[in-house]
């Protein structure tokens, strides 16, 4: 990896430039939170958002995208091809690359590429840039802290200063050419080392760091915890809706009022949905709210590792907000906490 | 069930019961699209636009309003016995809606506003229900008032069939894709923890909070609703309260307190 540094007061240029050639998403205020979006200008742009309430993940999967069209009364159907805009998401935290990172290893499997998905990436650049933890976040728990890949530049802010590492040549050219990048100094090793420390210290201590997620998982398959935490759902969703992990759909049709013409969709799905392991004949496979957000949390802790090696899971804490029964991976890792206890006793 | 017929369109009749008549008054705010939906059937009766009798035989009824006398009773049963498909439109008929916070007590509440006999214009009162406590209901369009969209979208379902999943979960869901705070965070009730979802959850969007006109989800969670209204500093009597505007009558509110 390539590392060079430029100043705080360069940010604006570099924006600028990108700005030239894509439309740039970047977190910006919305209401008493922060979401991605288009921005017209760097001043719109929120650099320190703590988090968003959904992830960068729309901008690569829509929450409703047209699949193809379809005419029903010639019973033709309509290559579709998606107007894919160049985008660059500037400020993405670790905790989003690395959810990017897993989309792709799903969507971008050679056995089963998804042209949508792959078109859409394929036309986004993505610069992180480094974060504070809040009260939430425990990416530093499921390992995904830090985005060693899945970016064009990530800005580390280092005081006054951003240590950028460079992910691609497009990205790099454009760094170069807006900005006058300079050799990182020992004095800027030095205040990288001190920024990672001070964010290794800032992470909520009161979120347990539990060994061994996945195989316990497994071991408390049938624990009343399950009964007690899936109890609480109240079947919305608003887990999945704000995940930046969570990559399930629906596939379905739309007709147009006239009843002729049509669109097949996609849109997002969630296992904590009722609805969603019914299979035909009625049979729901999880039907309470203890199996669907068991089900969830092993998809998040356990099943995507056991497949790819990696958490699902990526702690950005999203879910710790949205939902408002109390229900995230953090009270899984406080039960596994608790069972730990116990066993001492 | 199905009301598809290869060669002749389906014939669609629109009843009224208790209501505004604002949700058959939607339908034709669809102009842009209401040709093209008029053309995909065939309308035989329609009480908002004619006083012609209603016909012997049809293939789709359209029902607005909560069943609230012993005649609409018949009308509902009579319905159901000749049409293929029933749709209830609107939260009058899918949840007796706002016609059902008179259920309880009725007979006092009607004897106190007509004495000992209603007039014989009020037919035979009854306590307010929902279509489907009456007759097997096939689609709900749900909503105060529907969206005709949403009506087009069921007609749609029932002239072609339809691969779309109608799903029981609550609102949250849809409001955080809209990118949307929560009310609790600002100690304001929001009956979007146990309302069904399909509505896009566009009143939170506008900044109104959700007064549960889709009606309570089957799946429901308002013991867990209360335990957030009160974790939120919002009095889950209030949320009780307010469940009342659209579900009074919704029989899964007694067993899930």
């Amino acid at each position: 990896m390539l590392y060079r540094v430029i100043d705080a007061a360069e940010l604006p240029a570099l924006v600028d430039a990108f700005m030239e050639r894509y439309e740039v998403i970047a977190p910006v205020r919305s209401g008493r939170s922060f979401a991605f979006e288009a921005v017209g200008s760097f001043d719109d742009i929120v650099l320190d958002y703590p988090t968003t309430i959904t992830s960068p993940k729309k901008y690569v999967l829509p929450p409703r995208e047209t699949l193809f069209e379809f005419d029903a009364a010639a019973n033709e159907v309509a290559d579709f091809v998606e107007e894919v805009t160049p985008r660059v998401i500037f400020g993405v935290h670790a905790c989003d690359i690395n959810a990017l990172n897993s989309l792709d290893l799903v969507f971008r499997d050679a056995r089963y590429p998804d042209p949508y998905y792959a078109a859409r990436r394929d036309a986004t650049m993505v610069v992180g840039i480094s974060c504070t933890p809040s009260e939430g976040c425990f990416c530093h728990l499921v390992d995904a802290d830090e985005a060693r890949t899945g970016y064009d530049l990530f800005l580390q802010d280092i005081g006054g200063r951003y240590l950028v590492s460079i992910g691609s040549v497009e990205a790099a050219n454009i760094l170069e050419g807006a900005c006058n990048p300079r050799e990182a100094t020992d004095e800027d090793r030095i205040a990288f080392r001190h920024a990672t420390r001070r964010r290794q210290a800032s992470f909520n201590p009161d979120i347990p760091n539990i060994q061994e997620v996945p195989m316990l998982m497994d071991a408390f398959h049938s624990d009343p915890f399950w009964e007690e935490l899936g109890g609480r759902c109240l079947s919305c969703t608003a887990c999945s809706s704000v995940c930046p992990t969570c990559y399930c759909f629906d596939i379905r049709d739309t007709m147009d009022p006239d009843g002729v013409h049509g669109l097949r969709e996609r849109t997002w799905d969630a296992c904590t949905s009722p609805q969603f392991a019914v299979v035909a004949g009625g049979h729901n496979f999880r039907a309470d709210g203890r199996n669907r957000v068991r089900h969830r949390m092993y998809h998040k802790l356990n099943g995507f590792m056991a497949a790819h090696d990696r958490n699902l899971c990526v702690g950005c804490g999203r879910c710790v907000y949205a939902c408002k029964a109390g229900i995230s991976p953090i009270e899984v890792l406080r039960f596994f906490e608790r069972k730990g206890a116990d066993d001492a006793d | 069930m199905s009301a598809t017929n290869e060669k002749a369109p389906a014939r669609v009749v629109v009843v009224g019961l208790a209501s505004c008549f604002g949700c058959q008054l939607q339908i034709t705010n669809i102009e842009r699209h209401l040709l093209d939906v008029l053309g995909q059937v065939d309308l035989r009766y329609w009480q908002l636009t004619s006083s012609d009798p209603m016909p012997e035989e049809f293939d789709v009824a359209v029902i607005e309003g909560a069943v609230t006398t012993e005649e609409a009773v018949r009308t509902v049963r009579e319905l159901r016995e000749r049409a293929g498909t029933v749709i209830a439109i609107g939260a009058c008929a899918v949840t007796a809606g706002i016609p059902a916070m008179a259920a309880p007590g009725f007979a006092e509440r009607a004897a106190s506003v007509y004495g000992d006999e209603a007039p014989e214009a009020c037919g035979s009162l009854r306590p307010p229900a929902p279509v489907s406590s009456v007759i097997a209901v096939d689609h709900e369009v749900r909503c105060c008032p529907i969206d005709p969209l949403d009506f087009v979208d069921t007609l749609q379902r029932v002239l072609r069939g339809s691969n779309k999943a109608v799903p029981t979960s609550t609102l949250c869901g849809e409001c955080k894709r809209n990118e949307r705070g929560c009310f609790y965070g600002r100690e304001t009730l929001c009956l979007g923890l146990v309302t069904r979802a399909g509505c896009g959850a566009r009143c939170p969007d506008l900044g109104r909070p959700c007064n549960g006109c889709a009606g309570l989800s089957p799946d429901a969670n308002v013991a867990s609703a209360r335990a957030v209204a009160a974790r939120s500093g919002v009095d889950p009597a209030r949320l009780d309260k307010a469940l009342e505007l659209f579900n009074t009558v919704d029989p899964s509110l007694a067993s899930k307190g």
